[in-house]
């Protein structure tokens, strides 16, 4: 029982509430945000460091013991997505003050913002399947609101579609939810990898667990962009104003691809039963398979629909669809490979054993640490070229790359900044993209050596999509930053030094993570391990089996 | 020791939930998320929020039937039916918790298809994919 786990989530809704009783006085707020921002860095700082340097951290609500109350669990791997979102979070928050209008900020932005921060921290740290759910909507109903934030024509309808889609998740997470209550007896997640890594003890049956924990998946798959679940995410990171679409591609999309690590490696993948053409096993080798295509599937649509856009927003958009196929590409080899020592571990005090999740060589870890890294390079190049893009409007009036052209001479510094963001996108060293990449093709050729087939198309398909990467890349590079002038660029005067500024230090940021790789390495090890570990995980949340019934 | 209240399915001994009841709800369910998705799938942008809306209802509704329909009583030692064993209050909470959301989430869809009507003049989904490039 630690207070530290809910730090952050607190510092954020304080602030958020803070934010809409400043209304009046906007530079009061704006200050207030800001402040509030920094307070949440800290927050998540002091959390991760005590995760990383301890044991793992739980918060049971009104001290109810698990699995009667909601848990809050704080583990390496909650604690390195929530590192990863909150450097996101303080860039775009610091970037929205100077970039939406005075009046837009004051109305609702700083409280939705916040709000939206409040859902994903809770959803990364949540121990218990339907407070997730409750988090999603808390993270979804301001992301709504900040989509269709400047509701023109283009604005409302790609909201229309986001709200429409994600309402459709909700009542179909809602549904899996249900029906996992109904199979398990629990919704508290520790307890379920208990439950059904021992189904004769407590008289349940795994096999529906199967269908419900794939309804599951889709909703998170739905939240990540991965196709066929990512028709929603061009329009609205088209429509959204830069620092959102920045907090939409780094943040929000990471809390499925959390929650697809979460739910699938270290509960539902406890599950061992026979699972017919999926081979006898672990419940991970029904969604490996499945998770593959999807990953092939976004890595290629992802990359050919960037090439094909006009628009910078757009082509980043699509990039989002490929980056994610490229950040689940590693879990779905893993998932798909069985485990090459399928020995138990005893939890609760030796009451009950659950299987492990890392075999002995280490070929689960490494999946999950791939996807880390590649899901942080993602979280901070995909947000920054997104502030680039927004910097790009704020200077130029436009960001259609027609349009566009020659702005590494008026704007070298801007320029730069792409194009760090960019080679970071395509895995150039020292960035961090190189190495989020490396580890991608490490866990492919690692995986041929026991599967072949599947560690093959795993790497065809990560060499085509980084081709299709350096394609797109290099198409909005010589569309809008080389080449001769444009009218549009020769007449723009604007110099938005600030958000100039604020998107030069994230570049930094890049650089600084690729070259100190080191602890950011050690970092993902540890959050892969503790994703794999379940009886630190079950043991730390300790649901209680005691007798309550009279 | 596993005959915790919420053990999937009680324990041998404990009392059979009444089947009527479910076969009922089933279908009804049926029924609904079937009008849900037939509505989801209409031109007119208020049909869908309706759809979602009644996806949504349906979705509480089958929380609610998930935790046992036994026509139990509410409270261990309530009522003089000799009772052991109660309805279990829990997917009652879920599904409170899971109508204010649905409440905040139908009132914004519903404020941004009028945005949307104010913007394009339609409500038809048709034509508001027209305005594009």
């Amino acid at each position: 029982m630690s207070n530290v786990v809910i730090a952050p989530m607190l510092v954020a809704l304080v602030t958020a509430i803070l934010t809409l009783v400043t209304r009046a006085r906007p530079r009061l707020q704006r200050t207030v945000s800001l402040f509030g921002g920094g307070g949440y860095v800290v927050a998540v700082g002091v959390l991760t460091w005590r995760v990383f340097s301890g044991p793992v951290l739980t918060y049971q609500l009104s001290g109810w013991t698990a699995p009667y109350g909601i848990t809050l669990v704080a583990d390496q791997l909650a604690a390195f997505m929530l590192a990863m979102s909150a450097v996101v979070t303080i860039a775009a928050l610091a970037f929205s003050t100077d970039y939406i209008e005075a009046f837009g900020q004051q109305i609702v932005y700083h409280p939705l913002f916040h709000l939206m921060v409040v859902g994903v921290t809770g959803a990364f740290l949540t121990g218990d399947i339907f407070n997730l759910f409750v988090w999603f909507e808390v993270m979804l109903m301001p992301s709504y609101v900040l989509v269709v934030f400047y509701s023109g024509p283009d604005h409302t309808r790609a909201a229309l579609q986001y709200t429409v889609l994600n309402l459709i998740g909700s009542a179909v997470m809602l549904l899996a939810i249900g029906g996992i209550y109904a199979t398990t007896g629990t919704l508290n997640m520790a307890d379920l990898a208990v439950r059904l890594s021992n189904p004769e003890a407590f008289g349940i049956t795994v096999g529906p667990v199967v269908g419900l924990a794939a309804l599951l998946f889709a909703v998170f798959a739905l939240k990540a962009g991965i196709v066929p679940f990512h028709f929603w995410v061009p329009s609205a990171y088209e429509a959204a104003p830069a620092p959102v679409s920045a907090m939409l591609a780094g943040v929000t999309k990471k809390v499925g691809v959390y929650a697809i690590i979460r739910l699938l490696f270290t509960v539902f993948g406890a599950a061992q039963l026979d699972l017919g053409p999926f081979g006898d096993g672990s419940m991970l080798l029904f969604f490996g398979p499945i998770l593959l295509v999807m990953a092939i599937a976004s890595a290629f649509l992802g990359g050919f629909g960037a090439v094909g856009q006009s628009n910078l927003d757009r082509l980043l958009a699509y990039s989002s669809i490929a980056q994610v196929g490229f950040i689940v590409l590693p879990l779905a080899i893993v998932a798909t490979i069985p485990l090459t020592d399928g020995g138990t571990v005893a939890v609760l005090g030796g009451e009950f054993t659950v299987p492990t999740g890392a075999g002995t060589d280490g070929l689960r870890v490494l999946g999950i640490v791939a996807a880390l890294l590649y899901a942080l390079n993602h979280a901070v190049a995909k947000s920054l070229l997104f502030l680039v893009s927004g910097t790009i409007n704020a200077a130029v009036g436009t960001i259609e790359t027609d349009e566009l052209g020659g702005l590494t001479r008026s704007r070298p510094y801007l320029s730069g900044a792409f194009l760090i963001g960019g080679l970071s996108l395509v895995g150039i060293p020292p960035l961090m993209g190189f190495f989020g990449k490396l580890t991608v093709f490490d866990t492919a050729a690692t995986a041929m050596a026991t599967n072949g087939t599947v560690g093959e198309i795993a790497a065809v398909t990560a060499l085509g999509g980084a081709i299709l990467t350096i394609a797109y890349v290099s198409k909005a590079w010589n569309d809008a930053f080389w080449g001769t002038e444009s009218m549009a660029v020769v007449r723009a005067t604007a110099q938005p030094l600030a958000l100039l500024s604020i998107v030069v230090v994230l570049a930094l940021v890049l650089v600084v993570l690729g070259i100190g790789l080191d602890p950011v390495y050690e970092g993902a090890h540890g959050a892969a391990s503790a994703a794999l570990d379940r009886g630190a995980y079950i043991d730390a949340v300790g649901p209680s089996y005691a007798e309550v019934q009279s | 020791m596993m005959g915790s209240v919420l053990a999937a399915g009680g324990e041998a001994g404990a009392y059979v939930p009444a089947r009527e009841p479910q076969f009922v709800l089933a279908v009804v369910l049926g029924l609904l998320f079937a009008l849900g998705t037939f509505l989801v799938l209409r031109r007119d942008i208020v049909r869908v929020v309706w759809g979602i809306t009644i996806l949504s209802q349906a979705a509480n509704v089958y929380l609610v039937t998930m935790g046992g329909l036994a026509g139990s009583v509410p409270f261990v030692g309530h009522g003089d039916h000799g009772a052991t064993a109660t309805t279990d209050p829990l997917v009652q909470a879920l599904v409170l918790t899971a109508i204010v959301i649905g409440f905040g989430t139908t009132a914004f869809a519903l404020v941004l298809t009028y945005r949307v009507y104010e913007e394009h003049g339609t409500i038809d989904l048709t034509e508001i994919g027209d305005t594009h490039e």
